[in-house]
């Protein structure tokens, strides 16, 4: 049921900085999203956080009709702040490139759990973890 | 100008660790995009399955040189979780705000109902002409159930004086309603978004001094919160289980004694239980239309 929706597109911008350009004219437009209106409304509803990555969720719906949510920062840029670094390692495998505590991880998990398709804590805290490795980052205890 | 987008489609969970990789070479952002699942007949709807992560890098001289330092890095990823091979597709620059209006073109609805997207001229047409501006609420006039609603109101002769729209949306409906006869139509949502982008259809549509709009439902108006309590028509087009719940909630009350009801929104499997709580209430069916799964009904108040 509920057959008006179409799909679910994240995009995980930069507050205040919705514009026209890729990524968001070519992820809308084939959808038939009214990108201005999109943009408006995003750059307004973020317009006070500058500087952070903000996601938003946009609900497409069979006519071409939108709504969409603002979402919790992406756990990549949660674990960098709480690792004290710029960005992941690019050879995540070998090169670490920070810590993290596991408190840290439950914080950030705590933090976006409603954002997470986790059952309980714990998965989140695992998601949470395995994005960590994938970044270079270490969680210690 | 050229984009080279680039894209993986992977399980939820390690969709983030790549869209971190992506946004690196990326600075613009990143997209990801999940399909949906019903989990129940109310549910609108729940990400479900793969996800596919997508970014766009701009194609200047250095364009080859980051291409492979992202490949380096989700080489690296790969080797502590697996992740398919990116795709890659070259994207011409174009006018993107323009772009998406591609989706609309005129409409014939009916025999008497044209809608136009707002940015259109007006064509040389005898039909009655309703402007839309599609954006942040339902009612664009492209879904079937939209379409079955707008066809049966138009064969209501003589047309009802007043209108009540619950879950009015873009008000597409209750604008048809003023231009095919109504004197005053009220229109109702509880998505504040949803009446600013009715406010600027009434405004498109020159009906902003004819239609109220308000916050609120059923509820509201049986409260005496608007100007119009009851109507000799009555339109909601929703989704069944809330057309439903509304009915037990007095949405029937609203119609003037003799007056229709008009609903939309439903699936073929769900006519019968509808129809059945509509007769429970009162109601008598009319007129139904169908369009590929979907129907609207037409009732009327009293026994037939």
């Amino acid at each position: 049921m509920a057959k008006k929706l179409k799909a679910i597109v994240r995009l995980q911008l930069e507050a205040g900085k919705a514009n026209p350009a890729p990524p968001v004219g070519p992820a809308l437009a084939g959808h038939g999203i009214n990108i201005m209106a999109f943009c408006k409304e995003y750059n307004a509803r973020t317009a006070n956080r500058a500087g952070e990555i903000i996601p938003a969720e946009i609900s497409i719906y069979t006519d071409g009709s939108f709504t969409f949510v603002l979402r919790t920062p992406p756990a990549s840029v949660l674990l960098k702040k709480a690792a004290g670094i710029d960005k992941g390692s690019s050879a995540p495998n070998k090169d670490k490139v920070g810590k993290v505590t596991r408190a840290q991880i439950r914080e950030i998990a705590e933090l976006k759990m409603k954002d997470l398709n986790a059952v309980d804590l714990e998965g989140a805290m695992r998601q949470i973890e395995g994005t960590a490795r994938s970044m270079g980052i270490v969680v210690v205890d | 100008m050229a984009w080279l987008e680039v894209s993986l489609t992977l399980e939820g969970e390690a969709a983030e660790a790549v869209a971190e990789v992506l946004a690196r070479f990326a600075p613009g952002g990143v997209v990801l995009e999940q399909g949906v699942r019903f989990n129940d007949a109310e549910d609108e709807g729940t990400p479900v399955g793969p996800v596919t992560v997508k970014a766009y890098l701009e194609a200047d001289a250095a364009i080859e040189e980051r291409r492979q330092k992202l490949e380096e890095a989700l080489y690296f990823l790969g080797r502590i979780r697996p992740i398919p091979e990116p795709r890659y597709q070259w994207i011409q620059e174009q006018n993107w705000m323009e772009a998406w209006k591609a989706h609309y073109r005129p409409l014939e609805i009916g025999a008497r109902l044209l809608i136009l997207p707002a940015w259109m001229e007006s064509p040389a047409s005898e039909r009655i002409i309703l402007r839309i501006d599609p954006g942040m609420a339902f009612g664009t006039g492209t879904h079937p159930s939209t379409q079955l609603c707008l066809e049966l109101m138009e064969r209501l002769q003589p047309f009802p004086e007043r209108v009540i729209d619950v879950g009015c949306g873009s008000a597409i409906l209750s604008i048809a309603a003023l231009r095919l006869g109504a004197r005053k139509a009220l229109g109702v949502d509880i998505d504040a978004l949803a009446l600013e982008n009715a406010r600027e259809n009434a405004r498109l549509n020159q009906v902003d001094e004819t239609l109220i709009l308000g916050h609120g439902s059923v509820g509201e108006i049986r409260r005496g919160e608007f100007a119009i309590q009851n109507a000799p028509l009555v339109l909601a087009n929703i989704l069944a289980p809330v057309l439903s719940r509304l009915l037990d909630e007095g949405l029937g009350e609203l119609v003037a004694g003799g007056g229709f009801l008009l609903l939309s929104g439903i699936l073929q499997e769900q006519r019968a239980p509808l129809l059945q709580k509509a007769t429970e209430k009162g109601f008598h069916l009319v007129e139904s239309a169908e369009r590929g799964d979907w129907v609207a009904l037409l009732l009327r108040r009293g026994h037939s």
